[in-house]
């Protein structure tokens, strides 16, 4: 098993820390994993994304050409990175931010809508942990009991009060994930 | 505090290997890419628990005086920061060189020249292996490619520095230092005792009660005596040459052709030597893990074997040169690289290897 994963979005998303938080998951599952953001100035309104590798052997380079799995949560990573999944891959994509259509027709598109969850949920702050049930739902690369423990390394112990929320709104993206 | 497998940043690494290997005292100042050393340490407070000393100091240049008092002491003291950090302490370098001292410095870097980027470069490598401050001196260079190596080469980087009695460094980029890998940490060691330092590092200025003053200084008036220090200086270095070349290779058995990469960017040729080989092209890596004493011997019997290497580096061409003075001209040698903190990517890579070599 071998998954190379691209999310890419807005600063200020959860982008860094939904990439963090799967690559604890991994860990949890004793994988091979490799965590590398774009870093910088990049942060708070900019874009900023994170390559995440899961693999049961060791993993060569951080830096890839193309991906397994696209998670693209604003127009401008839609634009960069659409073309950048694999053949046959697979293409998670928030409907808020996105306002042309994938035009890919050889991978797998889905849609989540994260965004208006969060609102209706009244916290935008679970907005990253909706599309991580989604992309659960559609890759399931880690068991959910090793992504609940993941959460809980990923996160500061006095933010562990936080941890239910999480967890529904990991089973809230599992639900409201579609394809297109 | 035993062996445990951590998930963590190759800065995040280096600041606790640095507790874990005893280290006396870190001398500092932030600047991306770079800043989470400084600060892991800080969380971590070492102060409270080993006695390690963590300073942020008002500048770069006072960070690397203040590892030039200490290691004047005898004591196991380092300082990190980013390429124009870097640039700043060169004095400070010099001068540690000149008087024998051993000492950790650390440079994760970022695009240059100037204030440059904040993004990953490796175009400090002329400054580290061919001099960066003044006079005829050589740092022990290592470069990890990985997490891992982040944590392990504070250990290797010590140890080295006080067998010679010279400074070290750790030439890593902004890649290795902001990407979150696995990492097994080594057990806690105590700091050495006083009698110990006394021991293992005889010249140090650590009090001189009955025996005959010890002096640490990188000035000599007298050029004959300069000239002779100069002498000891290349006699230590030769003995480096001969005994520290550390390497890598990567499916070079059968290999046509020879990436030669260090850092980061050896990570990266690893996934071309992949694609390379899915395509039929026997390809190979080496990767120097010491940049400075360079495997040169290495370089020269792949001369022999191989029908042209590619030298992949994020700067204009450095490393390439030393290459070029192995081969001697016997087979081709070219540069493929990216600039400014802008990463290649695999297949741009592969792209030059057959434009350029192939």
């Amino acid at each position: 098993m071998k998954k190379e994963i691209i999310i890419a979005g807005f600063g200020g998303q959860g982008v860094l820390s939904m990439g963090k938080i799967l690559a604890y998951s991994g860990l949890m599952e004793g994988k091979e994993v490799s965590w590398m953001p774009s870093y910088g100035p990049e942060q708070r309104g900019g874009t900023a994304n994170v390559t995440v590798i899961l693999s049961d052997d060791r993993i060569s380079s951080p830096v890839l050409n193309e991906y397994d799995i696209a998670i693209i949560l604003n127009q401008p990573s839609m634009d960069k990175f659409e073309n950048k999944v694999k053949k046959g891959g697979i293409l998670i994509y928030d409907g808020y931010g996105i306002h042309t259509p994938v035009k890919r027709d050889d991978i797998r598109i889905y849609r989540i809508d994260a965004m208006d969850a969060a609102t209706e949920m009244k916290n935008e702050k679970v907005f990253n942990m909706l599309i991580l049930g989604g992309l659960l739902k559609v890759c399931p690369m880690v068991k959910l009991e090793n992504v609940l423990l993941g959460l809980k390394k990923s996160l500061p112990e006095r933010h562990h009060k936080l941890l239910p929320m999480n967890e529904e709104a990991i089973k809230k993206g599992m639900q409201i994930i579609q394809q297109v | 505090m035993a062996e445990e497998i951590k998930l963590m940043k190759g800065n995040e690494a280096i600041a606790h290997a640095a507790i874990r290997y005893g280290v006396d005292g870190y001398f500092g100042y932030p600047i991306t890419p770079q800043s989470e050393i400084l600060e892991t340490l800080m969380v971590e407070k070492p102060w409270e628990s080993t006695g390690m000393v963590v300073l942020q100091a008002e500048s770069e240049v006072a960070a690397i005086n203040m590892v030039y008092g200490g290691a004047g002491t005898g004591k196991r003291v380092m300082t990190s920061s980013s390429s124009p950090g870097i640039s700043l302490k060169q004095e400070g370098v010099s001068y540690l060189a000149g008087a024998d001292l051993p000492c950790l410095i650390v440079n994760v870097m970022r695009g240059g020249p100037g204030l440059g980027t904040i993004q990953p470069s490796q175009a400090d490598y002329f400054q580290t292996v061919k001099g960066g401050g003044h006079g005829d001196y050589r740092l022990i260079t290592l470069a990890p490619s990985s997490v891992q190596e982040m944590a392990d080469f504070v250990g290797l980087g010590f140890d080295l520095a006080f067998k010679y009695n010279n400074p070290a460094i750790i030439l890593a980029d902004g890649i290795i230092g902001q990407m979150m890998e696995k990492v097994v940490l080594p057990s806690q060691r105590p700091r050495k005792t006083e009698a110990e330092i006394i021991a293992d590092s005889p010249w140090a200025t650590y009090g001189k009660k009955e025996r005959k003053r010890n002096v640490i200084t990188s000035l000599e008036l007298d050029p004959e005596s300069m000239e002779q220090n100069n002498i000891r200086f290349q006699e230590k270095y030769r003995r480096i040459e001969e005994n520290e070349v550390r390497y890598e290779e990567f499916e070079c058995e059968d290999a046509e052709y020879l990436l030669v990469a260090f850092g980061s960017s050896a990570r990266i040729c690893q996934k071309v030597v992949e694609n390379a080989r899915a395509e039929g092209i026997k390809l190979g890596l080496l990767r120097p893990i010491t940049l400075w004493p360079f495997p040169t011997k290495a370089i020269q019997d792949f001369a022999n074997r191989v029908k042209g290497i590619l030298s992949v580096e994020l700067n204009a061409g450095q490393m390439v040169e030393d290459i070029r003075l192995a081969v001697n001209g016997k087979i081709k040698v070219e540069h493929f690289g990216r600039l400014g903190g802008i990463v290649f990517t695999p297949d741009e890579i592969l792209e030059a290897l057959k434009e350029k070599i192939i």
